[in-house]
């Protein structure tokens, strides 16, 4: 028999400790606000496992990183589940939201008060805070491969900032929200509380009252709790903020509209060794924002997956795999998709299609990847593309055009957002300018689900800069 | 895991892994699929109980033979039906994952 369910009283309930969250908490708290955290997942010692390893993943990732947003072709995504979420398992590369956008959004969307002056100010603040900041020191061998390749065709590339603080010992420390904003959200009084999952919110009228919640004890059982609070931010991410608000019986604009970087990946050998450790830093940005080229975590199980994406011989590639890393590159999608709450399931449907523009810019930019590594010395690429054939040469790119189909693209995604967009634009937007959801007066979404469109960068920099600008209004408000 | 989930794990293993990792590379497969979004794991349970329904009347009768699953294993990776290709696809993925994962230095020596 499950225990009687207890009531606990807060002033603000943040739901989700991500990205999102950790800078909602942390400015509320220190505000002096009484600040409740509820994270569906567990604490993880920042320091006790190795980034990218099959024991993060189990531990850290939704799902195990098992995972699809089904369509043609399916789209395989990644998400984190701890105290921090996906800032715990991400690269930590750091861009600010492209003004180009910024104004675009503002526009389309009529976002009031979004300028890239105001956003780049919250920007500069987080980026003091946290400690973005580039490499000391030449760039590993992984890294500079992009670099050589693109200098090589004349092409645009850039060392990338992270969100990294590097020791006068050379150790490179990610900082995420469980080793930043968390502690100083606690710090300042906030109560943080993990292995917590929010099932729904309770509401009356144009109110929220709080939320009901499972809680997993230290020994495996679980407790009903119920969470009061005046003011509620629901901060868990693209996928499930959608479908906790749907569950929730708020639905409208909720879920629909979302957006990714769909993903094609190779699998590159070189004739000497190249770093595993670390995901390089360098991007070739000859076609950003439209179109990205980086390079991806390449362990010896990633690079065995990169390889086996291509359904070629790759017996030879693995046993040599320390001579081979992964790259990819991103589109910024004109496609769309859904999170759809499904009666009685924990788990969202989530869907998403691509555009036959999107199918065709995919294969430009398997192509375009393509030349950067041979050019930077590559002798065979492996592509995610089932039976898309190894090219060890500029010729052997010319048959990706077409080996990019529907059926044969294996396609993946670290990056989503947009499934409640902000603005005053009501057809269009699930909240306001701010992030307050439409039709409730003490309910705000912050997090990736607010960003309108994907914003071609990594979206962790934007999704803190307007999430922080939010934050801050809502305490000239409330 | 399924009865025939766990047939073709083994058979997708390795054939020169140690017996310690080979249960370590199933339980890890076991893990995620039982951590999969309940529609995703649902549809690959369907395929499984459709797909292996051969060999698990095999299996009732006494008549299971493993050694023929990989070449059936080869049949459904190159299927036009992409439900059938996306299930091989996905079980040889975690395996793969997790074998490479278990192998010593599997974050590399540089
Ligand atoms: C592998 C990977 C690599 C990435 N690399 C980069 C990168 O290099 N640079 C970059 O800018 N971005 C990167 N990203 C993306 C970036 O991390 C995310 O865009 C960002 O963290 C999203 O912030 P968020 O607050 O919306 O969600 P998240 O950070 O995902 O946080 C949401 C949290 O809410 C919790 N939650 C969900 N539902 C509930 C519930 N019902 N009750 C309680 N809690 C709940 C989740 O468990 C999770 O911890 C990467 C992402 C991944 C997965």
């Amino acid at each position: 028999m499950k225990p009687p369910r207890e009531t606990v009283q807060t002033d603000v309930l943040i739901i989700g400790s991500g990205a999102g969250g950790a800078v909602t908490a942390a400015a509320l708290a220190r505000a002096g606000r009484t600040v409740m955290v509820l994270e569906e997942g567990p604490w993880v010692d920042p320091d006790a496992l190795e980034p990218f390893s099959l024991e993060e993943m189990v531990a850290k990732y939704r799902h195990g990183g098992s995972c699809a947003a089904l369509g043609r072709p399916a789209i395989a995504y990644a998400e984190g589940r701890c105290v921090g979420g996906s800032t715990e398992i991400n690269s930590g590369l750091y861009h600010r939201l492209p003004p180009e956008l910024a104004e675009e959004w503002q526009r389309d969307y009529r976002i009031d008060e979004f300028t890239t002056d105001a956003l780049d100010g919250y920007a500069g603040r987080i980026e003091a805070e946290l400690g973005v900041s580039r490499l000391p020191g030449a760039p590993p061998a992984s890294s500079a491969v992009l670099e050589r390749g693109a200098a090589k065709l004349g092409w645009r590339s850039v060392e990338f900032s992270r969100v990294f603080r590097y020791e006068s010992n050379g150790l490179a420390v990610k900082q995420t929200m469980a080793r930043t904003l968390l502690p100083a959200a606690t710090e300042a009084g906030a109560q943080v509380v993990a292995d917590c999952r929010v099932a729904k919110l309770v509401r009356d009228g144009r109110r929220v009252v709080g939320a009901a919640c499972e809680q997993t004890m230290p020994d495996g059982s679980t407790r009903e709790l119920f969470v009061r609070a005046d003011h509620v931010f629901v901060c868990a991410g693209a996928t499930q903020t959608p479908a906790l608000l749907q569950r929730s019986g708020i639905r409208r604009n909720i879920g629909r509209g979302l957006k990714m970087h769909p993903t094609v990946k190779i699998a590159a050998r070189f004739n000497s060794p190249i770093d595993h450790g670390d995901v390089p830093m360098h991007r070739v940005t000859e076609f950003a924002p439209g179109l990205t080229i980086g390079g991806s975590a390449s362990r010896r199980g990633h690079v065995a997956l990169a390889l086996a994406d291509s359904d070629a011989d790759y017996a030879d590639a693995l046993a040599h795999w320390e001579h081979v890393a992964v790259y990819y590159a991103a589109i910024r999608s004109e496609g769309s998709g859904r999170v759809l709450a499904l009666p009685g399931a924990r788990s969202p449907l989530v869907t998403y299609n691509l555009t036959e523009g999107d199918m065709s810019r995919l294969a430009r930019a398997l192509v375009h990847l393509g030349e950067v590594l041979l050019a930077a010395g590559a002798t065979e690429l492996y592509p995610s593309v089932t039976g898309g054939g190894v090219a060890r040469g500029p010729d052997d790119l010319v048959q990706w055009w077409d080996a990019l189909t529907r059926n044969a693209a294996n396609l993946m995604t670290v990056h989503l957002t947009s499934t409640v967009r902000i603005g005053e634009n009501r057809e269009r937007t699930g909240a306001d300018s701010f992030g307050r959801v439409w039709g409730y007066d003490n309910l705000r979404v912050n997090d990736a689900s607010l960003l309108p469109e994907a914003p071609g960068v990594n979206p962790q920099g934007p999704i803190m800069a307007v999430v922080a600008r939010n934050t801050d209004q809502f305490l000239t408000e409330a | 895991m399924l009865w025939f989930e766990r047939q073709v794990v083994s058979t997708l293993m390795s054939p020169t892994l140690d017996a310690g990792t080979r249960s370590a590379v199933e339980s890890y497969v076991a893990t995620t699929l039982h951590s999969m979004p309940e529609h995703l794991r649902a549809g690959v349970a369907a395929e499984s109980i459709v797909l292996g329904s051969r060999s698990w009347l095999e299996h009732r009768v006494g008549r299971f033979d493993p050694h023929a699953l990989p070449a059936r294993l080869d049949r459904w990776r190159s299927s036009k039906i992409d439900p059938i290709r996306q299930y091989v696809r996905l079980l040889h993925s975690l395996v793969l994952f997790a074998e490479n994962e278990f192998a010593a230095g599997a974050g590399g020596s540089m």
